[in-house]
């Protein structure tokens, strides 16, 4: 039998299908207006592309900010939930995962079995997430994709404001103004992220082993600023966007 | 001119390190300057305020719920990194919500010797605040007699009061020359020799300022511009030199403030009276008042616009931390008085850093409608 | 987990805490129609004072009458904006800033337009207090305005001389109030207002001592209902006598196994006002069988407390049980300031261990499964040190789930989010939604 988990984030819409533990099937699609539309869609074209009749299946939970939004799920589990699930049976020595995605950024400490111990999730006035970090691209015109490993070539600290979107932005605005070259901006930007979502993981409190996931982790520049202002090594797994997806599919084992 | 100023500044805890050395002495690390440093001095402490470093942190989240000031929490940072590993004790005189936290959390994270809260009293418009701020103080000697091992004597508050009075005229005499046309110093200058008022010896800190101000006597000018339109800034606690640097090097000149580093310090000495104790309480009652403690009558008002006047301001900037209650309670009534009286403002809100190129183009454009006013 | 099934049945008492609370608005509102006088201050401050001018001396409380519009979104999004645009900050108090509104607007919640106080009459121990009315005076075009500095230290360090501070501007209050007033001033009606007080803030603390039955024979949603006579008028004979009817009805539902909930399986506590405008919060917890038993708001904001020989927390002995007799002025002044010094809400002003403490103590006598923080922007004075209180209890072995919102300012309360983080905080603790 098949399990599928759907994580309806923000932006995009994962599904993982799980065959006896395996990962059979990925899918991602945008989150877009017309979630449920969207994920029947990526739902069903996945079912067509691997060949897999509905009646193999026998659950379908669903996890995310949009969670609620599917009539054909079976079970619904939290972000919190999924997440931990997900990497914890990737690699059960983590203590605290790092879940940042689109709109959201989370912190989760975790007891050794796998037993989630405090979470932390950013607030409104945080500029601790993907989307923020996609404006900054747009304001230095570049690319998701060239935005993290163009900050890796910079080695200068510049202080940015990262308690609020508004002035961090503003002071890119200054940093362009004053010629600042575009990968010290871009190291900036990825420095303020990743020390807010420092300072969301204090809150819970770390111990290692620390595992990124979602989006984010794909970010190789966030990556180097998360690991420094740590000062630990990360966990990251493949396909770290479908982890949370691939924690609802197996909640059911 | 100001080099011995700002190498303090910029050394600051090497210079607390040194001196603790040198003197064998204990540092007290404050919050807040409504801290009687006179029983400090009297009891041979070196108290040094407690700042940021401007940098933004990841350590404070825990600790201080984000609605609060960034300076509070920038001042919680400094000790949770080990900045102040030297300090011996830490002591907080009651304002505002905001700092105390990070005296509080402080106390609970950071080991230390020694931690005093002082209550001192809100309502000091009440006749009624100086005996019982001058019992708190009895109550607070007391407590440090115990720490040190020492009695304070009459001798030694005497010693402490002329200590502080002496800085606090001579960093007067410098203001007073702030007054001229083209004063000899630059805002960005004066702003070095307050800010490190709070952080060095006195008694060293008073040997500098009388290098300077004989310096000054003998026709001794900043090398800077001090010929721009006359400002006053004022408001939260602010020591931000890039910003009044940048500032200056637009040709506004900094003249005066009405911050707790500057005029709101050191505006006042302990009048000689009867009892010690009552004298040093009753110089805190009477300071420059901190918005937390400005009520029911508005002081703050006659107290700003007369210093305005005294130093020829033509225009305010008004500097608010984000998130700043007291502050944000008096600006909009002190906006309105200053501009009532002729007197232009600017209104900025200031984080841990701010943004110096989007701040530069509204001072550049403050300036101008100054300007123009003078040409009209 | 089996799901535990329990009576319920609606307060007898209800009805009458909300007459109560209409009288009390429309009651201030009228006063000058029969010669009364009408005064505006915090729902902390010395009410018991200007009982003294007479029997027909009605006050209004700024912090409930804001939380009153707080659940009128349109009324209250009007306050707000009015407000700001007067150029106060949005991150101010929300209470300060929608009660400004009220006044600007020239609009009273109750109808009609906003009835000017004759005096002001307030007290200090938040940065805010005395400031709220210092605006709010010049707002008015110039009220006569008196505060009383309370913020001397935590109870544990009380001195005579901080008494005597406090006194002596009561005193002093008295004076001004005669002088502003034209009254005389009676001494008998200050000492019965005293009395009062200590008998409604130590019943109160009686009420809520009942809800460490299980059962619990209240929920905090209700309690919100009740404990708010309290910020009104706590020195008024009405609320006493109210307060003693309703711990006695209380008292009667744990004796009968009467549950505010229907499924009580999870205990919580929350902490500082919630976000008035969204209260089916609560509703939605219920739904996991979870149920907020109160918090240290509802508890000791109004009610007072002391510690009890064997350690436990209890209601605070009042002058008259202990056959205390109050005779005279400086007597009752004394009194009533070392009364209020002991409020529990009062204490973490100074430092938030002395509230983690308190906290923990309610987890514990209270068979606290979870506590909610509500990381309350709109009111500093409550927020205070609530990030230390957080680290206290994790410490302590309480899971705790904090949600950024505003009690007054429904632009800072994300609705969505917060339940869905309940939804995570349920699943932690391994709660689901009973009818799934």
């Amino acid at each position: 039998m098949i399990n599928v988990g759907i994580d309806l984030g923000a932006k995009n819409i994962k599904i993982v299908m799980v065959s006896n533990g395996e990962v059979i099937a990925r899918g991602i699609t945008l989150s877009g207006f017309e979630t449920k539309e969207n994920s029947t869609a990526l739902f069903d074209s996945m079912l067509q592309e691997h060949g897999i009749a509905r009646g193999d299946i026998s659950t379908i939970t669903t996890t995310g900010s949009g969670r609620k939004a599917i009539d054909f799920a079976t079970n619904s589990i939290t972000e919190v939930t999924a997440a931990t699930k997900g990497a914890t049976t990737l690699f059960p020595t983590s203590r605290c995962v790092i879940d940042v995605g689109a709109e959201e950024g989370r912190s989760i400490r975790i007891d050794p079995n796998g037993k989630i111990i405090d979470f932390a999730l950013n607030e409104k006035c945080a500029a601790g997430a993907g989307a923020f970090i996609e404006s900054m691209g747009r304001a230095l015109e570049l690319t998701v994709e060239t935005f993290g490993p163009l900050s890796l070539e910079s080695d200068k600290e510049i202080p940015m404001n990262a308690q609020c979107a508004v002035f961090a932005e503003s002071e890119v605005v200054s940093l362009l103004h004053s010629k600042t070259e575009k990968k010290d901006i871009a190291k900036a930007v990825n420095d303020a992220v990743a020390s807010r979502i420092v300072s969301m993981t204090r809150k819970v409190g770390f111990e290692k082993d620390i595992q990124l996931i979602g989006g984010m982790a794909k970010n190789l520049g966030f990556v180097d600023s998360l690991k420094r202002a740590l000062d630990s090594e990360l966990i990251i797994p493949d396909f770290p966007e479908f982890i949370s997806a691939y924690g609802a599919a197996i909640y059911n084992d | 001119m100001i080099t011995q100023f700002r190498d303090w500044d910029l050394n600051r805890h090497a210079y607390a390190k040194e001196w603790k050395e040198r003197t064998g002495g204990k540092v007290m690390g404050y919050f807040c300057t409504y801290v009687p440093e006179e029983i400090l001095y009297a009891a041979n402490i070196l108290p040094v305020r407690i700042l940021g470093s401007h940098e933004q942190n990841d350590v404070t989240e825990p600790h201080i719920f984000g609605m609060f000031c960034p300076f509070c929490r920038d001042c919680l940072a400094q000790g949770l990194k080990g900045r102040y590993d030297y300090l011996d004790g830490i002591m907080i005189a009651q304002s505002c919500l905001h700092i105390r936290q990070a005296y509080t959390s402080w106390t609970k994270h950071i080991p230390i010797d020694f931690q005093y809260y002082l209550p001192m009293p809100n309502n000091v418009q009440s006749p009624h605040a100086t005996p019982y701020l001058t019992a708190e103080y009895i109550q607070f000697k007391e407590a440090v007699e115990k720490w040190i091992g020492k009695e304070i004597t009459p001798d030694d508050l005497q010693r402490g009061i002329d200590i502080m009075n002496e800085n606090r005229s001579l960093i007067h005499e410098i203001y007073n020359y702030k007054k001229m046309d083209n004063p000899p110093l630059s805002g960005e200058e004066s702003m070095e020799v307050a800010i490190t008022q709070q952080m060095v010896d006195k008694r060293e800190h008073s040997v500098a300022m009388r290098k300077l101000l004989d310096e000054i006597a003998a026709g001794g000018k900043s090398t800077k511009n001090t010929s721009g339109t006359r400002l006053m800034i004022l408001g939260s606690e602010n020591d931000d030199i890039p910003f009044v640097r940048m500032v200056e090097s637009v040709n506004g000149t900094v003249v005066t403030d009405d911050h707790c580093i500057g005029t709101r310090y050191f505006w006042n000495n302990v009048e000689p009276g009867e009892d010690l104790i009552t004298s040093i309480a009753q110089r805190y009652i009477d300071r420059p008042a901190c918005p937390s403690k400005d009520w029911i009558e508005r002081t703050r008002i006659p107290h700003i616009l007369s210093i305005a006047k005294e130093f020829g301001v033509k225009g305010a900037i008004v500097i608010q931390q984000k998130f700043c209650d007291p502050h944000e309670l008096d600006i909009p009534a002190i906006i309105k008085s200053l501009n009532a009286n002729d007197i232009k403002t600017l209104f900025l809100e200031f984080d841990v850093t701010v943004p110096l190129g989007q701040f530069k183009i509204r001072v550049e454009a403050f300036l101008e409608m100054l300007q123009e006013d003078d040409l009209f | 987990m089996s799901i535990p099934t329990y009576k319920t049945e609606a307060l007898k008492s209800w009805n009458k805490a909300k007459e109560i609370r209409n009288d009390f608005y429309k009651r201030y509102q009228n006063a000058h129609e029969n010669g009364g006088l009408r005064w505006a201050g915090g729902a902390w401050s010395f009410g018991a004072i200007p009982c003294g001018l007479g029997r027909d001396i009605f006050p209004i409380t700024g912090e409930p009458y804001a939380a009153g519009i707080a659940f009128n979104k349109e009324f209250s999004l009007r306050c707000l904006e009015a407000t700001e645009r007067k150029g106060y900050a949005r991150d101010l108090c929300a209470y300060m800033r929608t009660y400004w509104g009220s006044i600007i607007l020239d609009e009273y919640l109750y109808g009609g337009k906003f009835p000017k106080p004759d005096f002001m009459w307030q007290d200090h121990v938040c940065c805010s207090h005395s400031k709220w009315y210092q605006v709010a005076s010049e707002l008015e075009g110039g009220i006569p305005t008196y505060s009383i500095d309370v913020a001397v230290g935590p109870y544990n360090s009380v001195t005579e001389s901080k008494i005597d501070y406090i006194v002596a501007q009561m005193q002093d209050g008295i004076e001004w109030l005669k002088k502003t007033t034209g009254r005389e001033y009676n001494d008998d009606l200050l000492i019965e207002a005293v009395n009062n007080e200590c008998r409604a803030t130590s019943a109160w603390a009686e009420i809520c001592m009942y809800n460490m039955a299980k059962p619990a024979p209240l929920d905090e949603k209700t309690m919100y209902s009740l404990y708010v006579l309290g910020t009104l008028e706590k020195h008024s004979k009405i609320v006493a006598d109210y307060y003693e009817e309703l711990r006695d009805e209380v008292k009667w539902r744990v004796e009968n196994g009467i549950s505010a909930t229907k499924h009580e399986r999870c205990r919580l506590i929350s902490d500082t006002q919630p976000p008035w405008g969204f209260l089916d919060v609560f509703r939605y917890l219920e739904g996991f069988g979870a149920v907020s038993v109160g918090s240290l708001y509802t508890f000791g904001l109004i009610g007072v407390w002391e510690d009890k020989p064997d350690g436990t927390w209890g209601p605070r002995t009042t002058p008259a049980q202990k056959g205390i007799k109050i005779e005279t002025r400086e007597q009752a002044l004394r009194i009533l300031a070392d009364w209020n010094l002991s409020k529990p809400e009062w204490q973490h002003f100074y430092s938030p261990h002395l509230k983690s403490d308190m906290m923990i103590k309610i987890c514990q006598q209270w068979q606290v499964d979870g506590v909610l923080l509500h990381y309350n922007r709109g009111c500093e004075g409550l927020s205070l040190g609530i990030a230390e209180n957080r680290l206290a209890l994790i410490e302590a072995g309480y899971p705790v789930m904090a949600f950024e919102g505003n009690m007054g300012d429904e632009r800072e309360f994300d609705a969505t989010k917060t339940m869905s983080r309940i939804d995570s905080f349920m699943e932690t603790l391994g709660m689901k939604l009973i009818n799934q």
